[in-house]
């Protein structure tokens, strides 16, 4: 219970920020960069988005897919086998991602965004809670 | 309040109540316990119901709050919501922090009003 509470806690900061950075990219305005000036860089270089599709509603999506199965999980909505092997998968692809985002700002674009790196250490805990989870 | 501590308390609280929300659909039956009788008794529907419907309630005002969308709704429902609860459920031990998360709503949706409502307000 207290790892899928952590899970859905998390999951809702990714949603929070994740949000904050969508209404700022569609309202074309700089986000506020509290450590590092560069935000602005990374958020509009080339690999912003994968696909055509922008990284923070790729980022949101996820957030959203995680809190959902983790409510789920608690309230014990069948198959529960299911949503554990969905946000195991999801959680993992989501941490590599995440590393390879990281790798992107320290060695390629060599400026730090601070609501990257947030979101990654976000996804980073969420991995390392589902490792040390007897439950999950 | 400066927008940083709006934030926080925003998503703190939205947390919050998403999660009361989950917690309540969980159990329905073990929340329905802190009500009082009296209030249990004004109820047109079963108490399991009138549990679920509280949890969707509480989920809906954690969406508001969490996506920053009409947030003095969110707000000024949950306001309203934690007057309800403390007064159908009494001042316990446990339901005694609703009146810090009350505080926490009132300023909430003092902070997040409209600028056309509040002077609509202030010209009467």
């Amino acid at each position: 219970m207290t790892s899928l509470a952590l899970l859905f806690t998390l999951a809702s900061i990714g949603i929070s920020e994740t949000v904050y950075l969508v209404r700022k990219r569609i309202t074309r305005d700089i986000p506020v960069c509290p450590i590092g000036d560069g935000c602005e860089v990374v958020l509009t270089s080339k690999y912003s988005k994968i696909f055509f599709i922008p990284n923070d509603i790729l980022g949101l999506s996820s957030y959203v897919i995680i809190s959902l199965i983790a409510a789920f999980l608690v309230i014990e909505v069948p198959p529960m086998s299911f949503w554990v092997i969905v946000i195991k998968i999801l959680v993992g692809i989501a941490s590599i991602v995440s590393l390879f985002f990281t790798y992107l700002q320290w060695r390629i674009l060599r400026v730090w965004c601070f609501w990257c790196l947030m979101s990654a250490f976000t996804i980073w805990l969420m991995e390392i809670i589902i490792l040390l989870s007897k439950s999950i | 309040m400066s927008k940083t501590s709006f934030h926080i308390l925003r998503v703190g609280l939205a947390i919050t109540f998403l999660w009361i929300g989950i917690l309540i659909f969980k159990q329905p039956e073990a929340w329905a316990g802190y009500l009082q009788p009296w209030a249990a008794k004004l109820l047109p529907v079963p108490i399991e119901e009138a549990m679920k419907g509280t949890a969707i309630l509480d989920l809906g005002i954690g969406v508001l709050l969490l996506f920053d969308y009409l947030v003095w709704l969110g707000a000024l429902v949950a306001t309203f919501h934690l007057v309800i609860v403390l007064a159908v459920s009494g001042i316990t031990d446990i339901t005694v922090r609703d009146i810090g998360i009350l505080a926490a709503t009132i300023a909430l949706m003092t902070d997040s009003l409209p600028e056309n409502f509040i002077d609509r307000i202030k010209s009467r």
